[in-house]
């Protein structure tokens, strides 16, 4: 980035017109220009990066594409071409549908309440109150704990028969109840998403204590109540990081896998044992690859997958325009508004 | 696939965000950045090269290695289980071998990888009985006919039938080259049962000889379940200890007939012998006295329940026989028993495992790979797994070390060998590996066994998804 550009300055450069134009950056005496070893470091630098992404992500989504349009187990000699068959049995397969339709559910139950939860106690958390560190550590461990660890642990907590809760409710004689099947199987999965809600308080904790405190100090001498100080300075100055929340929890919930095997050994065959109402879109590629055999067909999946994703990411950023407060412009809006002003 | 992703609590941290107003200008010397991103470019190249000289000198050295010049081994790769390849077995064989064994862990989603990767292990921990047709059919196994032929330990003749499970020739299991091993084996429909449970419920013991019905061994659960406010306290039994599919397999062929059609390329879950059986079995999981398909036994395997006197009868072969030698005390209560048939039908007692090893056809070290069969199958660790109890010898010469020292041990020999002759085999399909078909039994029981499905719809869900997903495997072996 040059110093034009650090300044904000919109950076105009001389192109090459003519053979001493195009010398004029090069130092004689074989001698790179400045801006050939500013490549040339870039490159340097990014070159372990960009070996990393063309080896380990563009080449296997490349190969995950063309594979979508074969019918590939993997294993078989015999592989061909099925041009979008694949992709036409993933709309068309009421399985397949209906683990999406249910993975969007669960998407619009556990985003906003992560979101709302985590809210909440960071606001809480960021009270002026004693051991305040401590609660913030507490509330904070659950995000700690890897996925796998927290499902095997409510697996052992909800289990039926030597479970802890069913022993507690044993305990107040009162029966107990499969907790890891049918039909409350999705709410011990929303308790353990909620369970590490910490991950979200984090971020928000460190959104409130960016907003300045002259900002609620005025509101408070002009008479505002908190809930108006909440509305009108907290969440506003809030919103990217709310939106930012938003984003990432929605993409992370449309690919939630490792939480869903509470009640299950991980096997290819037993993963087609989680309840069907967590049977989520990415348990039934996991079946498909592994169980099924079908690379194929779950390359596809997982294609479509990616481009709802891209789709409800572009929709949201569309939607947030009018919604979303940056006290910091984009550098694009800026150099936009610079242009236009003739800057 | 890449299978890491996350719940939606676990977000990413929040990228820098920066709450004043404006970006800062910073004023910069052009010279002096100019000159500390040459030096840093200078040293990222200079610290490149030092470490790609330092790789090529250790990639000399160990090509010297390899070459055998200053005595370096060859490093087999094997795909095992940490329990039956211990750390104590793998020095034993890399110092009678002299090979250096990378173990990795037994994994059924990785091993499809390495094989669709064409970078599989040298060896492969496996199913001879539910896996050989799927690989070799798709020509993934390397025949070993010619290396039996060459063994001076591994002497054909004295291979227990068992390891006919290994052989396929491309229409037929148990026909056509071997390309595997069983370690050891068992008849796996038989069961293991607690006697102080039986007493305190004052039950008559199964007998030795003779078997059950599934419908008396179903009457025994029922009696031996204890339930308390909504949780099982004890099981009954578990009837299916290899797999649901299996179950079934034999459960049909028990009654009479047969799940697959004659050329393997599809299933009948609608014959009346398979209908009885998948009725015994909705009955079975809808009266709550074991862990089935929509209640599944949260500890993975039967040991820790039956163990801990949570489980009255184990549907377990002679392997299982192994782990309750572990515990005396449990060995004192534990009897072994024949495996139950289907009312009117034929005796059988078939293996669902027959786990053993096979080679790759892509695998880098064959020859080494067959040393470490040889030491493995008819070594000194095949003659200490003989006298473990942990299953039946593959080796008919290592049959007399099974240990008889206890009253346990010898009831749980005079019981087995009883059994062999109704000793027999299920072939499965070459199309799909039985892990699908467990996939479709897993997805579409649990939902019958909560409503009141018949057997006849419960059939026609199976028949349909099974043969679907067959058909489409047909389409890739040719």
């Amino acid at each position: 980035m040059s110093t034009d550009q650090l300044a904000g300055r919109p950076t105009r450069r001389p192109r090459p017109s003519s053979p001493a134009a195009g010398t004029r950056g090069r130092p004689a005496g074989g001698r790179l220009s400045l801006r050939q070893r500013r490549a040339g470091a870039f490159y340097l630098f990014a070159g372990p990066w960009l070996l990393g992404f063309l080896a380990l992500t563009a080449y296997p989504l490349g190969y995950a594409l063309w594979l979508s349009f074969t019918n590939s187990d993997g294993l078989s000699p015999h592989v061909s071409f099925v041009g979008l068959a694949n992709y036409r049995e993933v709309f068309t397969d009421p399985d397949t549908m209906a683990s999406l339709g249910r993975t969007g559910l669960f998407t619009a139950i556990t985003v906003p309440l992560s979101i709302i939860g985590g809210l909440l106690l960071a606001v809480l958390v960021n009270q002026p109150i004693r051991a305040r560190g401590l609660f913030r550590t507490l509330l904070y461990l659950p995000a700690v704990v890897p996925p796998v660890g927290a499902a095997l642990t409510f697996k052992l907590i909800f289990d039926r028969d030597s479970g802890a809760v069913n022993g507690f409710l044993d305990l107040l004689h009162i029966n107990g109840v499969p907790w890891l099947v049918d039909p409350y199987a999705r709410w011990v999965l929303v308790a353990l998403t909620m369970w590490a809600v910490g991950n979200v308080m984090i971020i928000s904790l460190a959104g409130l204590q960016d907003i300045p405190k002259e900002l609620h100090e005025a509101a408070r001498v002009d008479g505002a109540s908190p809930w108006q100080s909440f509305t009108r300075i907290t969440l506003p100055l809030l919103s990217p990081v709310i939106f930012f929340q938003v984003v990432t929890g929605i993409i992370g919930a449309l690919q939630s896998f490792a939480p869903l095997l509470i009640a299950i050994n991980p096997t290819p065959a037993g993963v087609t044992s989680v309840p069907e109402s967590n049977y989520f879109y990415m348990i039934d590629v996991f079946a498909q690859y592994f169980a099924n055999g079908r690379y194929g067909y779950a390359s596809a999946m997982l294609w479509v997958l990616f481009l709802v994703i891209i789709l409800i990411t572009f929709l949201l950023f569309r939607l947030s325009r009018g919604a979303v407060f940056y006290s910091v412009e984009p550098e694009s809006a800026q150099t936009k508004r610079r242009t236009i002003g003739g800057a | 696939m890449d299978p890491v992703v996350r719940s939606a609590a676990a977000v990413r941290p929040a990228p820098a965000y920066v709450p004043h107003e404006r970006p800062i200008s910073m004023p910069m010397s052009t010279t002096t950045s100019l000159d500390r991103r040459r030096f840093l470019a200078v040293s990222a190249g200079a610290a490149l090269s030092a470490s790609a000289l330092s790789g090529c000198a250790a990639s000399v050295s160990d090509d010297g290695d390899s070459g055998g010049k200053s005595g370096a081994k060859t490093t087999l790769t094997v795909m095992s289980q940490a329990n039956e390849l211990d750390p104590k077995t793998i020095k034993a064989a890399e110092q009678a071998l002299g090979v250096k064994i990378s173990l990795i862990t037994y994994d059924a989603t990785k091993l499809n990888a390495m094989l669709a990767a064409h970078n599989p292990p040298d060896l492969v921990r496996g199913s001879g009985a539910l896996e050989t047709p799927y690989f070799a059919a798709r020509g993934l196994m390397t025949e070993l006919d010619s290396y039996f032929e060459k063994s001076s330990v591994l002497d054909p003749s004295d291979l227990d039938p068992v390891n006919d499970l290994w052989r396929f020739d491309g229409k037929q299991q148990g026909a056509g080259p071997r390309y595997g091993m069983a370690k050891d084996y068992s008849q796996d429909a038989m069961f293991w049962y607690r006697t102080d449970l039986f007493d305190a419920a004052g039950l008559d013991r199964p007998s030795d000889t003779e078997p059950l019905t599934y419908d008396e061994w179903f009457d025994l659960g029922k009696k031996l379940a204890k339930h308390r406010r909504g949780k099982v306290k004890v099981y009954g039994l578990n009837a299916t200890g290899l797999g649901n599919f299996a179950m079934f397999l034999n459960m049909t062929a028990s009654g009479g007939g047969s799940l697959f059609a004659e050329d393997l390329a599809s299933v009948d879950f609608s014959s009346p012998e398979a209908r009885n059986a998948l009725k015994w079995y909705l009955e079975y999981a809808r009266a709550d006295i074991g862990p089935n398909a929509a209640n599944p036994n949260p500890d993975g395997w039967d040991w820790p329940t039956y163990q801990a006197g949570r489980m009255a009868m184990a549907c377990d072969g002679y392997w299982f026989g192994g782990a309750i030698g572990g515990d005396a005390k449990k060995a004192e209560v534990s009897r072994f028993a024949p495996a139950p048939q289907m009312a009117g039908g034929t005796r059988i007692s078939p293996c669902f495992g027959a786990t053993g090893y096979w080679i790759p056809k892509e695998a880098k070290h064959k020859d080494a790979a067959w040393k470490f069969f040889e030491w493995y199958f008819g070594g000194r660790p095949a003659k200490d797994r003989a006298s473990s109890g942990w299953g039946i010898p593959t080796l008919k010469s290592l049959r007399p070390q099974m240990p008889q020292n206890t009253t346990f041990q010898k009831q749980a020999f005079k019981v087995q060998e009883q059994e062999l002759p109704y000793f027999s085999v299920l072939t499965v399909t070459p199309y799909v590996q039985t892990t699908a078909l467990d996939a479709v039994i897993n997805k579409v029981l649990p939902g019958a066994i909560k409503s009141s499905t018949s057997p006849g719809k419960v059939a026609d869900q199976l028949n349909a998804q099974m043969n679907e997903l067959i058909a489409k495997g047909k389409e890739l072996v040719g």
